[in-house]
């Protein structure tokens, strides 16, 4: 599976409880409706951002910065979508 | 391949000397004493896994000298000062101290006299001394370090402990890693990490071990959240374990290239060392759980010595070659003689 291209984009989390179970739940249940690869960097470290235990593994706090990592053949409309989530704070209320 | 493309980072890039001292003392049990410029100790770095003694530098040959390693001094170095005068001594020691050096290593409980002593003081050089022979400290201080500076890198699958053997369980995100996770531990084997696996290279091995965050907790679809240490005991769960194959499941497709013989050795490269890689394509009524126990019952086989495809072929062309002589042939019985069902 060779794809010419990869996407990577600078993100920041914007939640002020960080991205714990439930945003990441949201996170990886939307990477898993698309066919491509997603990754999350943090500390030098890349988990698989279709994993849940991956991404709570993170415990990415608010204003971390992940890079997120998107490889695949509908590469641009999962990083759109992702994206949006981030900014939405992944669809919940700001505890 | 989709797991092992990520770069090793290693796990430290500098520790400081009084950590390194303290965890020689509470972890290695070395006695270390200090003798000098212990609050220096905060703010010199270790920054390499070598060693060095530094004999022809205290003779005054520094060109080359890897002063930025730590610093041992033994038997011989100790000697070859006693045996100077006193002021020839300490210019010896400036030899070495005019670098900045992270500690010197006294070893074989030798201590350096007042005046010498006075000089690595000034210097802001720690010197610990300690009863241990010089080779058998610089083997522990050595395996410390290069624990503290092991390259690591993070995979995503599922490591499982069956009967010995570390198999890590890859392949594509929902594919059944944990599933198959889950089933070894209910037949009585043990987890080490589940879908974020941290592999860290001592010497040529890789252990592999869970993140402290992730420790024993699994994800199973549909149900959320398991914790296997409190559901199943301690029995299910181990710390660590030395990662021994890698098997990939994979969805079965007909283009498959499948190993029929097993006669050719796959292997993944991971952190620069070769594991050997089983691919296995999921079919419907296929056992996975039961593959994984085949397959390391069949890796303690052929680590012992028994490699049964290798038999087999040997089978093969014994009777091939006794045909050609037109002494066998393919089809005899597995028994020559039926004396009936008695067995």
């Amino acid at each position: 599976m060779l794809y010419s291209e990869m996407i990577k984009k600078k993100v920041t989390i914007l939640n002020s409880s960080g991205l714990h179970a439930r945003p990441s739940a949201a996170l990886v249940k939307l990477a898993g409706q698309f066919k491509s690869d997603f990754y999350i960097h943090m500390y030098g470290y890349r988990v698989n951002g279709k994993s849940i235990l991956g991404v709570m593994t993170l415990a990415a706090e608010q204003g971390a910065e992940l890079v997120f990592e998107v490889n695949g053949s509908d590469e641009k409309e999962a990083l759109n979508a992702i994206l949006e989530l981030v900014e939405n704070k992944f669809g919940m209320e700001d505890e | 391949m989709p797991f092992s493309s990520q770069p090793p980072i290693p796990i430290k890039e500098k520790i400081s000397v009084s950590y390194m001292v303290k965890k020689l003392r509470d972890r290695v049990h070395i006695n270390l004493i200090c003798c000098a410029a212990e609050d220096c100790s905060e703010h010199r770095y270790v920054r390499e896994a070598d060693l060095h003694r530094p004999g022809l530098a205290l003779a005054g040959y520094v060109k080359l000298f890897t002063y930025q390693r730590i610093q041992v001094i033994g038997n011989t170095e100790t000697q070859f000062l006693d045996n100077l005068p006193k002021e020839q001594q300490i210019q010896a020691l400036k030899n070495i101290t005019q670098f900045e050096i992270p500690v010197i290593f006294l070893t074989d409980g030798n201590t350096f006299p007042d005046y010498l002593l006075e000089i690595v003081n000034e210097a802001g050089i720690p010197v610990y001394s300690t009863p241990y022979e010089t080779t058998r400290f610089m083997f522990l201080l050595r395996d410390f370090l290069d624990d503290q500076f092991a390259l690591q890198t993070m995979v995503h699958g599922a490591m499982v402990d069956v009967y010995g053997i570390g198999i890590l369980i890859v392949g594509k995100s929902g594919i059944g890693k944990s599933e198959v996770a889950l089933d070894l531990v209910e037949r009585g084997h043990r987890l080490v990490a589940d879908d974020v696996v941290m592999l860290t290279k001592k010497s040529s091995v890789l252990m592999a071990s869970a993140t402290e965050m992730s420790k024993h907790f699994m994800e199973i679809r549909g149900l959320g959240i398991i914790d296997v240490m409190s559901m199943f005991g301690i029995r299910s769960v181990r710390y660590q374990k030395r990662l021994e194959v890698v098997m990939e499941l994979t969805l079965w497709d007909d283009t498959h290239d499948v190993n029929r013989t097993g006669l050719d050795h796959d292997s993944v490269n991971l952190l620069d060392l070769e594991i050997p890689q089983i691919k296995l394509p999921i079919t419907p009524g296929k056992n996975i759980t039961v593959i994984a126990e085949v397959i390391a019952m069949n890796h303690l086989l052929k680590h012992y010595g028994y490699d049964p495809a290798e038999a087999f072929q040997e089978r093969i062309k014994a009777t091939i070659s006794e045909k050609a002589k037109g002494t066998g042939s393919s089809f005899t019985r597995a028994i020559e003689y039926f004396e009936g069902d008695i067995e």
